[in-house]
């Protein structure tokens, strides 16, 4: 990928002790032929096809890998545990040793005091240029009493490690919406990522959890092209997060048929009948999920006879009982904004990927999601 | 008198938070007091919601023991209407919550546990070497086999219940995809090939050979692949000799299946059996910051207090069963189930050696279970019986989640959720005080605990913690 004479010295100056991410893969024993299919491996997940090929080889060659700070809020570490199933065992290999966690406090080996020292050193060495990862989110009642870590409010920790950071990702439902603990009357405060920190770029990569790949492939276009993908309105990654689960939902064809799923187990069920009429969210609900799948690809929950909850929406966990249809939804008239927002983000797509060795990417990548108008969720 | 006091924590390889005051007298552990320092409210948000849907938010108290927590919300609701799943569907969950116990099993032995064994502290052991290369954290090469390991056999749970973690297909009933012939095929050569990886790589021997072995020597004696060499490092650490538990014994019985639970049921003491009795069950809150009595989980509330106030130190509700603290766990699960192997490692009590050895056992175990299970689905079976949750009553859901036992108590009143408990196994492990002061399971393990005089997170105290596998999202939910 070929940076800018300014980006590239700056970050040769400043990054000049940090090894590349090829460097990186050779130490962890991966071989050039492996390394080579990782890259068109990459470049198909994200979308780009076979011409990037060289280009995401060539970045990976000659870009210093990035650095990531990987902290825990108020969670279930879900999202670690589909992270770490990622698909091609090449692609889970190169990433986990690609981004390194330099502090996770899930994974790592220090404890205690030496680990909180661990990601202070981090932040001090790398100012500016580590991507912070957050899992979960920070409840803010009773001054953020219920999440403390190393006796300090975990709103504090968030914040300390935003503050040097280049680029925030809001895994998940909890960071990127509040999840399940935001659920009425959300005890805790649970609030979102984007509310505490303000002043930073975030992706949200929602769901609950997300998809293993959409992981990986997020992160990975970050390394690779050293900017945020593609945002839709919400501040999702609009290559994963563009269109409908019903939209590519291989029971589709029973929808537009009118054949459902009536109850559990029932005849239309053994066909593999549509589950609209089982509280199915589909209709209304940005992911992946259809088309990735879950596990490696090997299926998704509308595959193993259950509707989709949603969990990629803002709000999914308080919208009535899951297993009521989508009628029954408050906010069903999102559907007209839904296909505009779907409209919308494809157009953006392909604009990217023209246009992306412009100046700081990063930089202007930030810049249109402070243009675009604010989520339409919030206006409901 | 040399004394001070010490703070371990946060204590990362662990799911969640957690902090363990310390004090220490001469070199050991005196007094601890387990902190959990999280807490969601999950009880409170599930008041006035549908009852089924306990089924989408509970699991999501924890993404590594979702499916325990999804079995026993539908257990609960099954109880509450009084019907039993259909007896296959009732074989498929148990086929997905195993998969999930195993890999739980594996996660805790080559991620969480065995990584603390390649620090450089121990340099210079006979074996620190191999334990360097095999489970540095994020680097060693068990850490990646176990991680590839796990992540095939999930593809069963994706199969069968869509995804994993946060699987939507366990319902009172049964469950919500009726397997294909197809998918038994699948199933089978997925297990084959997890019993390769066990067989080459954990036991290095049969698994058969290795749940056969009858005695404690058999186990700690143990040789062969990266199960032989913890025993090896646990035999030079002298890890049977730390982290005593209180050698009371709590399994609800793992695997409710139509012709009983696979691993029984029962509270072990002293070499006695007695049945399960729920009834004896209350939660003390006398250390905990919540407001309200000691109440059985049926009539048990969740209001924190947020004023924090003293002698409380933790958001851990303190469960005793018949007034005294239990361990839970797959050790416990095991010479509960009357596994001789653990009932005569039990003799000595358990300890940092016996958890371990008891995950072990169960893996090998688990898997023949598994692969019989797979062997008796019957595709033109009904996975799903009708199963309507009632307008009215309360119900109780047992299982046993890999680090122990798990309960989830409801009452419906008008269609709605009136009340919802939820004992968690780490909530039982990682009590605080009671009224009596005595202590939790995991704060008595601790005391003796040798702490070096340089150490600020004693290597000791870090092995019997970590022996529990405590899940902290859990416990506090």
């Amino acid at each position: 990928m070929p940076l800018t004479g300014v980006t590239l010295a700056r970050r040769e100056l400043a990054l000049a002790d940090i090894e590349t991410f090829y460097d990186v893969m050779r130490s962890q024993g991966i071989t050039r032929r492996s390394f080579m299919k990782y890259c068109s491996l990459t470049a198909s997940a994200l979308g780009l096809g076979p011409a990037f090929v060289p280009q995401i080889a060539h970045a990976m060659e000659t870009k210093p890998r990035t650095p990531v700070i990987w902290v825990h809020g108020l969670e279930c570490t879900c999202c670690s545990e589909s992270f770490i199933r990622s698909a091609h065992p090449l692609a889970k290999d190169v990433v986990l040793s690609m981004i390194s966690l330099d502090y996770d406090d899930t994974l790592m080996a220090a404890a205690g005091h030496a680990a909180e020292a661990a990601m202070m050193e981090t932040i001090e060495k790398y100012k500016g240029q580590y991507i912070l990862a957050v899992e979960g989110n920070p409840p803010l009642n009773e001054d953020g009493m219920f999440c403390i870590s190393g006796g300090k409010p975990f709103v504090e920790k968030l914040k300390m490690a935003a503050k040097d950071a280049k680029a925030v990702i809001s895994w998940g439902a909890c960071a990127s919406y509040g999840c399940v603990q935001a659920a009425k009357p959300n005890p805790t405060q649970a609030t979102p990522v984007h509310k505490v920190i303000t002043d930073k770029p975030i992706i949200k990569v929602p769901g609950c959890p997300p998809i293993a790949e959409v992981m990986t492939g997020v992160i990975t276009y970050m390394l690779t092209f050293d900017r945020m993908p593609e945002l839709d309105r919400q501040g999702r990654p609009a290559m994963f997060y563009g269109q409908r689960i019903h939209d590519k939902c291989y029971r589709r064809p029973h929808f537009d048929a009118g054949q459902f799923v009536e109850e559990w187990d029932d005849d239309g069920a053994r066909k593999g009948y549509c589950l609209y009429k089982m509280g199915c969210k589909g209709p209304t609900t940005y992911n992946a999920c259809s088309t990735i799948r879950w596990n490696e690809g090997v299926s998704f929950p509308i595959q193993s006879g259950h509707g989709c909850i949603g969990c990629s929406e803002d709000g999914f966990w308080d919208q009535g009982t899951f297993y009521d249809r989508v009628t029954d939804l408050t906010q069903f008239g999102v559907e007209a904004n839904a296909d505009q927002i779907g409209f919308a983000a494809a157009g953006v797509v392909g604009a990217g990927v023209a246009a992306h060795a412009a100046v700081s990417a990063l930089k202007s990548a930030q810049n249109k999601a402070q243009k675009k108008p604010t989520p339409t969720n919030e206006e409901a | 008198m040399n004394t001070r006091n010490l703070l371990v924590g946060p204590f990362n390889r662990v799911e969640g938070d957690l902090e363990i005051r310390l004090e220490v007298e001469e070199g050991k552990v005196t007094s601890a007091y387990a902190n959990s320092p999280m807490y969601r409210g999950f009880e409170p948000m599930m008041l006035g919601k549908a009852p089924i849907d306990a089924l989408t938010i509970t699991p999501r108290i924890c993404g590594i023991c979702s499916i325990s927590q999804s079995s026993a919300a539908a257990a609960a609701l099954g109880s509450a209407a009084g019907l039993a799943p259909a007896p296959q569907g009732a074989l498929v969950a148990a086929i997905m919550h195993g998969i999930e116990n195993v890999c739980d099993h594996l996660t805790h032995f080559n991620l969480f546990f065995c990584a603390d064994f390649a620090r450089p502290a121990y340099a210079g052991r006979d074996w620190h070497d191999r334990a360097v290369t095999r489970f540095t954290a994020m680097e060693g090469s068990a850490v990646r086999s176990c991680i590839e390991a796990r992540a095939q056999l999930l593809h069963i749970v994706g199969l069968l219940g869509g995804k994993w973690p946060h699987t939507l297909a366990i319902q009172p009933g049964g469950v919500t995809r009726a397997p294909t012939v197809r998918d038994r095929i699948r199933m089978s050569s997925t297990l084959a090939a997890f019993r390769r990886y066990l067989e080459t790589v954990l036991f290095g021997a049969p698994v058969e050979a290795f749940a056969a072995l009858s005695t404690a020597e058999a186990i700690t004696g143990w040789s062969r692949g990266d199960a032989g060499l913890f025993m090896e490092i646990a035999s030079d650490l002298r890890l049977s000799e730390t982290g005593q538990g209180p050698g009371r014994y709590l399994s609800f019985g793992a695997y409710p299946l139509p012709e009983g639970r696979s691993f029984g049921p029962g509270v072990w003491e002293n070499g006695t059996l007695s049945p399960m009795d729920t009834d004896r069950i209350r939660e003390d809150l006398s250390h905990a910051w919540m407001l309200g009595d000691d109440a059985h989980p049926r009539q048990g509330q969740t209001t924190p207090d947020e004023d924090m106030r003293d002698p409380a130190y933790s958001w851990c509700k303190a469960p005793r069963m018949a007034g005294q603290t239990m361990e839970t766990g797959a050790f416990a699960r095991q010479v509960v189930d009357g596994h001789p192997a653990a009932l005569d490692l039990a003799v000595d009590g358990s300890n940092v050696l016996a958890r371990v050895a008891g995950r072990l056992l169960e893996v090998a175990r688990t898997q023949m279970m598994m692969e019989e299970w797979v062997a008796q689905i019957r595709p033109e079976a009904s996975f799903m019986d009708d199963v309507p949750v009632p307008r009215e009553g309360q119900g109780e859901g047992l299982v046993e989640a890999a680090r122990g036992s798990l309960g989830h108590w409801i009452r419906i009143e008008a269609g709605k959720i009136a009340s919802y408990q939820i004992i968690a196994p780490t909530t039982w492990n990682f009590s605080p005080r009671d009224a009596h002061g005595t202590p939790g399971p995991v704060e008595a393990a601790l005391v003796g605990a040798e702490v070096g005089a340089e150490e600020d997170t004693p290597l000791s105290v870090q092995h019997i913690v970590r022996s529990f596998d405590p899940c902290m999202v859990c416990t506090v939910h």
